[in-house]
């Protein structure tokens, strides 16, 4: 099985998805590692945009709905009564109402109607996407239905789905959402090394301690990645004290308008100069943590 | 009747807190009007440290959001109904009888109502806090914290929203703000449900005009009138251009990226209150503004 390194940062827009799909770019490209990068960003998955691959393989992910069986229903109001997130309502003797969007899809309506008027329906709330493998790199990601709420299935059925590669590739690199939460914490889970993308502002250290209170629960090593290094006015001493006051690895990517812009070509940014100090900074994250052996 | 405001973005990081803190701002300054600020990022807090930090600490409180179940297994018939019934597959069969993997349960409780023989009972899970906290430049936020781990952030987004507008009818405060998280997930559901309208942050990137688009069709199916703000306008001037044309009236207003903004950042004084006639101060009442002067209301 590959090596799985886990890309989180807790606050938005610092630089999980660019870290994550780059890093994916120089193992493939300069050191020819395969590389599996999966995309649990469900809401907006965007590492597809950095990597020039089409989808393959596309399957839905569906949960539980209920079917209401008009002619078998008596409008006893059982389920309604039972239903745990309000999702049915009852216009006495005339009309049951299902309303979707409350659904959880637990089922309990279904067990506790006496007159078997609900049926076992389905609904899909995601879907979960491979591309083809070129230049030694595949992409899966998840994708949420807007409108559905569930983000952990969804992002967990896309780890799952993606471990049927996970021995046919050197790295797999997951890029997860913004958060603390319960999906972020399974793609902590399967990692060897979490990369804690951050910025020198007091709201990306805030997010960026409660995650690590996630990481040293679960007990995995964490480098932290501090993005957009040399904004004037930034917060760095009070990053800098945390990182040194956790003992944490760190890397310091500078601020940097090509990165701005590769982002926006959709491009990888190797390929506007390898000798850019943002590519030397994300060469030395390759060749000192990920290109290691780990004892 | 109080107005919801809900500020959110398909993508992380455009600069929702941003908004929202000024926002919050320009009604109570500005206005003159009462305003509650609501943070529904429960995963990643930090709409009060942009209002200027905790001043004062009013109430808090831990949200039950979650119910545990528990196997009495002096009773348990090992008949295995639950485990068929539960459709987290969070219940697996072991030698003493069903376990529950607690990561996988919602607590909805299908389980319990299964059981023929009643064996299963729950006990109440607190998955997080609800700050009620006046901010340093004096504007009250509401703020929830989920636990590190958990799932359910949509039940303590509803429950922190009825807090704020407990506490706005009680000071008679016209406005709520909600800070909503990134992305169209179930806490943001919850943010823009029961809401009056979503002002959407876009910066000029295709990654984050697709998020924004992705959570326009949310709204839409919610039924809640969406507006949209251009920020960091002139990081990119000609994908700004065509986010203008695109959504033409919806646009409230394009907000250019300054450094001053980090430096309200770092000194956590919202932009408006720190250098208020400078450019991009400007530009966020021009678009405030219109919100107001007959865009949406007419208050002014």
């Amino acid at each position: 099985m590959g090596r799985v390194v886990t890309v989180s940062g807790g606050k938005g827009g610092v630089g999980k998805t660019f870290v994550a799909a780059n890093l994916a770019k120089m193992l493939s490209k300069l050191y020819r590692k395969s590389v599996l990068l999966v995309d649990i960003d469900v809401s907006n998955p965007c590492v597809y945009t950095l990597v020039n691959l089409k989808v393959e393989r596309r399957e839905p992910i569906k949960i539980f709905k209920p079917e209401l069986l008009k002619d078998k229903c008596v409008l006893c109001s059982e389920c309604v009564r039972y239903c745990p997130t309000h999702s049915l309502l009852l216009i006495p003797k005339k009309e049951l109402i299902f309303i979707e969007v409350l659904c959880e899809g637990c089922a309990t309506c279904l067990y506790v109607c006496p007159f078997e008027a609900i049926a076992e329906g389905e609904k899909i709330v995601g879907w979960v996407n491979a591309t083809h493998e070129r230049d030694l790199m595949r992409v899966v990601y998840g994708e949420l239905v807007p409108g559905s709420r569930q983000e952990g299935e969804v992002i967990e059925r896309t780890l799952e789905f993606s471990k049927q590669y996970w021995d046919s590739y050197n790295y797999i690199i997951i890029d997860t959402p913004p958060g603390t939460g319960r999906g972020i914490m399974y793609a902590l889970q399967e990692a060897e090394v979490i990369l804690s993308v951050t910025e020198p502002t007091k709201l990306g250290l805030h997010d960026l301690k409660k995650l690590h209170r996630l990481v040293k629960r679960i007990g995995k090593r964490e480098i932290v990645i501090l993005n957009k290094y040399g904004i004037p006015y930034g917060n760095y001493e009070e990053v800098e004290n945390f990182i040194k006051s956790e003992e944490l690895k760190s890397y310091r990517i500078p601020y940097d308008n090509v990165v701005l812009k590769s982002y926006f070509d959709g491009k990888s940014v190797l390929e506007y100069g390898m000798e850019l100090k943002v590519v030397n900074e994300l060469r030395g994250i390759v060749e000192e943590v990920l290109l290691r052996k780990t004892s | 009747m109080i107005k919801e405001i809900v500020v959110a973005s398909g993508k992380g990081g455009t600069g929702k807190t941003f908004i929202s803190s000024n926002l919050a701002f320009f009604i109570k300054y500005h206005l003159k009007k009462e305003v509650v600020c609501a943070d529904a990022d429960v995963e990643a807090p930090d709409l009060i440290l942009a209002l200027g930090g905790i001043r004062k600490v009013i109430s808090e409180r831990h949200f039950y959001g979650t119910k545990l179940p528990i196997i009495d297994y002096n009773v348990c018939i090992k008949c295995g109904l639950c485990i068929e019934a539960c459709k987290f597959n969070a219940l697996r069969m072991s030698d003493r009888g069903p376990t529950v993997d607690y990561y996988r349960c919602e607590g909805l409780g299908t389980c319990s109502l299964v059981c023929p023989v009643d064996a299963i009972k729950f006990k109440e899970k607190a998955i997080g806090k609800i700050i009620v906290a006046e901010s340093n430049v004096g504007i009250v936020t509401v703020t929830g914290d989920l636990e590190i781990g958990e799932s359910n952030s949509g039940r303590l987004v509803y429950e922190l929203k009825k807090d704020a507008r407990n506490f706005a009818e009680r000071k008679g405060a016209g406005y709520i703000i909600v800070d909503a998280a990134p992305g169209i997930g179930c806490p943001v559901i919850s943010s823009l449900s029961g809401s009056d309208l979503l002002l959407i942050v876009i910066e000029p990137t295709p990654q984050s005009l697709k998020g924004a688009k992705r959570l326009m069709e949310v709204s839409e199916r919610l039924n809640i009138n969406w507006y949209v703000i251009i920020n960091k306008y002139d990081l990119n001037l000609e994908f700004s251009k065509k986010m203008l044309s695109m959504f033409g009236p919806k646009v409230l207003g394009t907000i250019p990226y300054d450094f001053e903004v980090v430096v309200s950042y770092s000194r956590m004084i919202p932009l408006l209150s720190l250098m208020p006639s400078s450019r991009t101060p400007t530009a966020l009442k021009d678009a405030f503004g219109k919100l107001f002067r007959g865009f949406v209301w007419e208050e002014l």
